[in-house]
Formats: C-alpha cells, structure tokens, sequence
C-alpha cells in the first residue's frame, strides 16, 4: 500500500463519489413519490427526516462538500501547472471542507434538536 | 585521517529486510539484520554488506551504484526510491531502524526482485522511440531552446520503475500505459523532430491512456530524478484536446526543421 | 476524451446547480413537505432549473460510476455492456425525474360553494 496524501485524497473521492451516486438514486424515487400524490409524498417525506436520517443528512452534505471541493482541486490542477504545491493544496481544500461542512452540519443539527 | 573520522561516527543499524522465497514461503515475512553504518553508507552498501557477511541468500537487483541504470528502485519505509543514492541514516526511524521492501503492487519473483514485465510491456505499447520524417537531413535537425525546455527534463529518465510501482491505477489495473510509459510518450510528442504527434496522441486518447490518471500524484513523489509524470501528463490531455491543430502546426515545423538542416 | 470532458463541464456546472439546490431547498433546514416545495416548484423557471440539474448529475454520476468501474482489469472486456447500461439507466431516470419534476404543481382547484 503507498500512502500519501494524493491517495487519501482519491480514496475519499472514490468513497464519497460511489455514495453519492447511491444516495442519487435513493433520491430520484423518494421524491418520484409525488407521481402517486401529494398525501404519499408528504408520508414518505416524513419517514426521511426523523433524526437518524438527519444525522445521515450531515454525512451526506460532508460527501458533497468534499467531491466538490476535491473537484475544484483537480480543475486547478488541470488547467494551472500546481503540481509542486500538491500537498498544500490538499492540505488547504480540506482545511476547507472541513469548515465548511461544520458551518453547513450545524444548522441541520440544531434543527434536528428542536425537533 | 578520513578513516578515523567516519570509524568515530558509524553506529549500529536494524536493516528489515522483506524475504520471500517462492519454492518454500507461503507469505512475504520481515527479517532484521543488524550491521555497523557511516554517513556513507548508502542503503545498496548495506545490502551488499549483508549479503557478503550475513545471508547470501538475500536477493536484489543492482548494477551501476550512480543513480543512471534504474536497477535498484525498492520500497524504503514505504516510499519508493533507488537505493544506490540513499544513505542509510537518512532513513533511519527513532529505534535506528530502516525497512526494504521490494516495489509494491508487482508480482515478486525473489525477496526484493520484482517481475517488471508489464512495465516493459506498456513502455513499448507507446514506440518510445522518435520516429522521423522521411527524408534524412544532412546536417544536425537544429531544435530551439525553448523546444528543449518544453521537454522538461523528461530524457532523462533512468526506467527504474519507482513511479509506475507508485501508482494506484497500476494497482488496480495492469492495462493502464502507467506514468513512465505516458512521460515518454510526452517527451515523444513534444519533441519537434517527431513525425506522428497526431497518431500518438490518438493512442494516449483510450481507455487506457492519458485520462485513466487519477491524479493521485504518487509518481512525482517517487521519481527519484524529480521528473514530472503527471504535469506531463496534464499537457497531453490538453494537446489531445486540439491534436488536429498540433499535428499541423508540427508538419509546418517539421518542413522548417528540414530546411533548415539541408 | 469524451468521458473526461463530460465529467469536467458537468462537474463545474455542478458546482453551480448543486450550490442553489443546497441554499434553495435546504438552507435554512425546515421541514420538508408538498406545501414547502410547491411554493417553489410552481415556477416553470425553477421546474426548468431542476431538469438542466438532473441532466448535469446524471451525466457527472454516470460517467463518474462507468469510470470507476472501468478501472478495474477484469470489468475491461464488458466495456460495451458497461456503456450500454449506463446509457439506458440515465435515459430512464431522466425521464422518470423529469416526469416527478413536472408532477409538482398545485392540486386542481377546489370550487368552494357559497
């Protein structure tokens, strides 16, 4: 196994990516629940948003969050030639995700704890 | 008065050695060897040394001891390097402790020797060679400075191995040209004498060209001659992208190049 | 070439159409229900923003799941099965969420008697 963080950086995005198309697919037929009415939407709704699937909210946004910023790293890295602050740059876009999935986890938490 | 110096200096060093013999081992095992080092000894030193006066049954490809045959690469704490450049207290941990591995994700032959067949296979895959226009010229092709700077030091790469043993896409997929394979092809590309940017690029176009790297930058760390793999490989994307206009520009070059060598 | 520059203009478009729906639907978190999402979704500009944000991650997800598993050595000789497969599952889900997009408009009016 050769670690480094170019590795960590590909397993993550790997892992999120495969979870995200997943979760793409979970999404498509919950929401596809309208096409029977308004009633079994909203029931159906109900069922996603008691607070374990909350919590899972808060995995999916860190997901998110990290492909996109992982992305933008790779778009970066693509058109500018970086390579030679390759491990800053990863150190900075997770710095990023980091913060940014705190900023956006917060709010859904607390939502979920007024209940 | 230098034998003095380096005899006050040299300490004892656990060199762990990854053994596997396929005729009798079932798994790779860790065997220590303990062995007397300067700041000269190099890393090849010692696995010279161990092989003369411990274990002759160590084995491990070696040749040039300069840094220019590509023999040696091996994994040294987890990273892969030549060992013939490397001293060994470089490497040392806090318990003086140094690991060698053979090069990870190929199949091992022998201790710390490799198969390296699909390396070579993949290499040739790309004609790592220049193919020229018709028509040789008489005198020398001239190629501008700044033709030369483009290239990127990417001749001088020694085949060692370090970057494509590095690289994830090889682990999981023994099809991938890998990074050695594709610097070539770029130093090829690039280079102005070269008649078939437009077919080479077509190649590196493929399922298992230039776009399966995952950018995971493993092969830069390994160079061991600081080259460039994945910037060289960024470039072809970019040139593949417009191929049809590089391989004009090139023949416009190209018929420059010629007249300017008759 | 193809796959990559799909995979990179759906991703920057991604980043685009990903960070409204976040803002939009999600931020500030309430509870989600028809009546919520109708008060957007009645808007044939938002209908047509969700739609061109279907076909960006159906095209990024697939693409992206295609090269994944492509690289693997042993998934390289179903490459046509793979590809073929990938296609039909984004025309269908396409179709299958542009239809449920489309399914979010108000209940028929009630004629209320006086």
């Amino acid at each position: 196994m050769y670690r480094s963080t170019g590795f960590i950086s590909f397993i993550f995005r790997r892992v999120s990516g495969v979870a995200l198309v997943l979760y793409l697919f979970i999404h498509i037929w919950v929401i596809g629940s309208i096409n029977a009415g308004p009633a079994v939407f909203d029931q159906r709704l109900a069922l996603v948003q008691t607070p374990i699937f909350k919590l899972m909210e808060v995995a999916l946004l860190a997901a998110v969050i990290y492909h996109a910023f992982d992305g933008i790293r790779l778009l970066i890295v693509h058109y500018f030639n970086v390579t030679d602050a390759r491990k800053s740059m990863f150190y900075a876009m997770f710095a990023a995700f980091i913060l940014v999935t705190i900023a956006g986890g917060v709010p859904i938490i607390l939502f979920m704890l007024e209940g | 008065m230098t034998g003095n110096r380096m005899e006050a200096s040299t300490q004892s060093a656990a060199v762990r050695i990854q053994r596997f013999d396929p005729d009798v081992d079932k798994k790779p095992y860790f065997r220590t060897y303990h062995i007397p080092v300067t700041a000269d000894t190099t890393i090849l030193d010692a696995l010279d040394a161990i092989k003369q006066h411990q274990d002759g049954s160590v084995t491990f490809r070696r040749s040039c001891r300069h840094a220019i045959c590509g023999s040696c690469a091996m994994n040294i704490n987890g990273r892969n390097t030549l060992v013939c450049n490397q001293p060994v207290r470089a490497h040392l941990d806090k318990k003086n402790q140094i690991s060698i591995r053979p090069l990870p994700y190929l199949p091992i032959i022998k201790d710390l020797v490799v198969d390296r067949s699909s390396f070579w296979e993949q290499y040739l895959k790309v004609k790592p060679w220049l193919l020229p226009p018709d028509g040789v010229p008489e005198k020398e092709y001239r190629v501008s400075p700044d033709e030369v700077a483009a290239l990127q030091n990417a001749e001088t790469c020694i085949m060692c191995g370090a970057c494509y043993s590095a690289c994830q896409v090889v682990a999981l997929n023994k099809n991938y040209l890998g990074p050695h394979a594709l610097l070539k092809a770029f130093l090829r590309v690039l280079d102005p004498r070269d008649s078939q940017p437009g077919q080479r690029l077509q190649q590196l176009d493929g399922d298992y060209g230039v776009f399966r790297c995952h950018t995971i930058f493993n092969c830069i760390d390994a160079c061991p001659k600081q080259l460039n793999p994945t910037e060289a490989i960024e470039t072809l994307r970019k040139l593949i992208q417009k191929r049809v206009t590089f391989a004009a520009a090139r023949e416009v070059r190209q018929e420059k190049l010629l007249s300017e060598s008759r | 070439m193809r796959l990559f520059r799909m995979q990179r203009f759906s991703a920057i478009a991604l980043v685009v159409f990903m960070t409204i729906h976040m803002v939009v639907v999600h931020y500030p978190p309430f509870h989600i229900d028809f009546s919520r999402i109708i008060e957007r979704l009645d808007q044939p500009l938002w209908k047509g923003i969700d739609i061109a944000f279907l076909f960006f991650v159906l095209v990024h997800a697939l693409s992206g799941g295609y090269a994944v598993l492509m690289d693997i050595e042993r998934v390289n000789a179903s490459k046509r099965l793979l590809m073929g497969a990938a296609v039909l599952v984004g025309i269908a889900a396409f179709v299958y969420g542009s239809i449920t997009i489309l399914a979010f408009h108000p209940p028929a009016a009630v004629v209320v008697l006086p």
